[in-house]
């Protein structure tokens, strides 16, 4: 029967592959050797998990440990979507370094497989709506860095062709986030009976996905004052900083929010 | 100002005409009351919507005020006053605030643009847009309306007594409900048992912050602590607490309602030899918890164990003569006749013997239509990840756009 102590294999194996892939994905031409690692990677990953599952007879959810069991492998298969999509050259590393920091966490705190999980986020929902949010931070970060980038360092020059990898960035972090949400109101709706309760973090995920809106309806328009339109990137992102972290040091958020556990 | 076409700032100062307006209702008429819109009301107001969105569309050759409705000008700045508001809510942690006129009517309006551009993009039709905007639309209008029609209710069960009537938690009344619940048997599994020190003057774990244990399972029943070297020689899930002969406390097996957990254990501490050894249990309603003291500074302790899984074994009765089994569990609600049934809690005080279930009962009638608004966003979304950025911008024709980076 498959147990923990068997992990070290299969996730060397897989953080192998993977790395191969998000090398060649820097090579010309090599699309389908990247594919094909990052596959193989994925498989090796995913029979541990079905491994667990079947001598655990249950699926594995309920621990810390177990989450991010789902986290190391949702994160390289978020990653390949996106590559097989937009190309972006950096997001397969992206994607095997962030999978590989919680492969390292199941490595050496192996005492977070005990650790357990309020019985609430014992759910399918639980991963995906944290992963599908790191994608969202990830590309709403690289938009942040171009935006300040275009705001310090490119004042007069002609930025066309960068802001349009800047929407680009923005359009797929943003889809991304509203997927998050709404992952997150379905869950909502079956762990506590209703899907949205602006609670403080909710509330401030609707002020930042508002803000993401209004730089996307900014950009249809050729009229707008385009340091206007990156600052508003950047009050995006502080927004987005508030939603993930910030509430936690909030005064008026203490001790309401249902989400606070995030700080483990 | 109002020259047309109208710009960002027509649009601004009709959004801080509308705070000025919502201002002056919330001093005349008081907060939003919610609660009025339940059904029928909800529905009629919902049609009078629709209807003024379509009518307005209808004659927007005409009025230049609905004409410029359906623009990414009278759009961004709303949606500007919408997220404002929203942030002093999530600065002040005011909640009352969606009672808060202003920020109703911006909300409306808000709506009221995205329903006009809608109507405005049915041609040249696009399923991206319409799944976006749409689903929004639909989501937040089922939302909000539909909320006066929410019920939430708290049933507490006993063991072998079928309940019909629950606490509706809006105004702590007591409702008879078309459902009668009968509880089976309630069960707590809970995780292991674990040790771990206390500090004898603070009474909290050590180390501070960081607190280590040692989780009694299986094979494993030892470790480190601190100084101190743990082993359990015998633990039992279910023990009673008995004195014997010279008035000492100790644990026997004991498989019966208000059992404990109890281990015995040894210790010695690493650098001076010392050894200690006694019983530590965590104690239940019907037994006081048991430490063991190891030196001056620390006792050894077992802390309460943490349920893994409620779960109550239910048949659920219906005035219209359904009848169902079924296993309650967190995450895991009862659909019957719109209703959801969801394990909310348990008698704590009886912890894992409790013969009493909390179930939270919930109706949602428009959660159909919300659901549909949130499956619409789902597509849109996904519509969006695969076309992200290639519309809008008119300067986009002449660059490529999917140019790697
Ligand atoms: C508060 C809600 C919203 C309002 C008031 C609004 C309003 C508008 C308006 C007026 C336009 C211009 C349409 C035109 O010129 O034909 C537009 C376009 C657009 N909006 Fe929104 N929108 C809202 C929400 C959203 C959402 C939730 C999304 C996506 C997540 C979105 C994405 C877009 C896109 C992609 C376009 C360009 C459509 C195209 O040209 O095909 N909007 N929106």
């Amino acid at each position: 029967m498959l147990n923990w102590s068997h992990f070290i294999y299969f996730a060397v194996v897989a953080v192998i592959c993977w790395t191969a892939g998000a090398y060649l994905s820097f090579r010309e031409r090599k699309t389908g050797a990247v594919y094909a690692w990052t596959i193989l990677g994925l498989a090796v990953f995913f029979s541990f998990i079905v491994g667990l599952w079947i001598s655990f007879e249950r699926p594995p959810l309920r621990t810390m440990g177990e989450t991010r069991l789902w986290y190391s492998f949702f994160l390289p298969f978020a990653g390949l979507i996106t590559f097989v999509r937009w190309k972006y050259k950096w997001i397969l590393c992206f994607s095997t370094l962030m999978s590989t920091v919680f492969i390292c966490v199941n490595l050496f705190k192996p005492e977070i497989h005990s650790k357990t999980l309020m019985p609430a986020l014992q759910s399918p929902w639980f991963a995906p709506h944290v992963i599908v949010y790191m994608f969202c931070y990830a590309m709403l970060g690289a938009a942040f860095v171009m935006a300040v980038y275009l705001l310090c360092c490119r004042k007069d020059k002609d930025v066309t062709r960068e802001m349009l990898l800047t929407d680009n960035l923005v359009s797929v972090g943003l889809a991304f986030m509203t997927f998050g949400m709404l992952l997150g109101a379905l869950w909502a709706k079956e762990a506590w009976g209703h899907y949205w309760a602006w609670d403080p973090k909710e509330t401030w995920a609707a002020i930042t996905w508002l803000c993401y809106l209004i730089y996307i309806h900014l950009r249809l328009k050729q009229d707008a004052d385009r340091r206007v339109i990156l600052y508003v990137l950047v009050i995006a992102f502080c927004c987005l900083q508030m939603c993930w972290w910030g509430i936690n040091y909030l005064p008026s958020a203490q001790g309401v929010s249902v989400h606070t556990y995030n700080m483990e | 100002m109002w020259k047309r076409p109208w710009t960002y700032l027509e649009g601004a100062v009709i959004g801080a005409g509308l705070v000025a307006t919502g201002e002056i209702l919330q001093l005349s008429v008081g907060e939003v009351a919610w609660n009025l819109f339940a059904y029928p009301l909800n529905v009629l107001l919902a049609a009078v919507f629709v209807s003024a969105i379509i009518l307005a569309f209808v004659v927007r050759k005409r009025v230049y005020f609905f004409r410029w409705c359906a623009t990414v000008q009278a759009a961004i700045p709303i949606m500007v006053w919408c997220a404002v508001l929203t942030l002093v809510m999530g600065l002040s942690g005011w909640m009352s605030m969606l009672r808060w006129w202003p920020l109703v009517l911006c909300y409306t309006f808000m709506m009221f643009v995205l329903g006009m551009t809608c109507l405005k993009r049915l041609r040249p039709f696009s399923f991206a847009f319409m799944l976006n905007h749409g689903g929004l639309f639909v989501a937040l209008l089922a939302g909000t309306l539909g909320n006066a029609d929410v019920q939430k209710l708290r049933m507490e069960v006993r063991v072998g007594r079928p309940e019909w009537r629950a606490i509706d938690e809006s105004d702590n009344s007591i409702k008879e409900l078309e459902l009668a619940v009968e509880l089976h048997s309630f069960t707590i599994d809970e995780y292991p048992a674990k040790l771990m020190l206390v500090d004898n003057e603070t009474g909290k774990a050590v180390p501070a912050g960081k607190p280590e244990q040692i989780v009694i399972e299986g094979s494993v029943t030892g470790g480190m602590l601190m100084d101190w070297e743990i082993e359990a020689d015998s633990c039992m899930e279910m023990a009673a607490q008995v004195t014997d002969g010279e008035n000492k406390v100790k644990y026997v097996e004991w498989k019966n309602m208000g059992a404990t957990t109890a281990a015995h254990v040894t210790a010695k501490q690493r650098e001076t030899g010392e050894m200690k050894e006694g019983w530590v249990s965590c104690g239940s309603f019907m037994f006081p918890y048991h430490a063991l003291k190891l030196d001056e500074r620390y006792s050894l302790v077992m802390p309460e164990r943490e349920p893994k899984r409620f779960a109550s074994d239910v048949t659920v009765y219906t005035k219209a003569g359904t009848v169902k089994d079924a296993v309650i569990e967190v995450n895991k609600p009862l659909e019957i006749d719109g209703w959801k049934i969801y394990q909310l809690s348990y008698d704590e005080t009886m912890g894992r013997w409790s013969d009493t279930s909390v179930f939270e009962l919930v109706r949602d009638p428009w959660l159909g239509w919300v659901y549909a608004g949130i499956f619409m966003m789902l597509g849109g979304a996904i519509c969006m990840f695969v076309s992200a950025g290639r519309k809008g911008s008119e300067q986009k024709e002449t660059l490529k756009t999917s140019e790697s980076c």
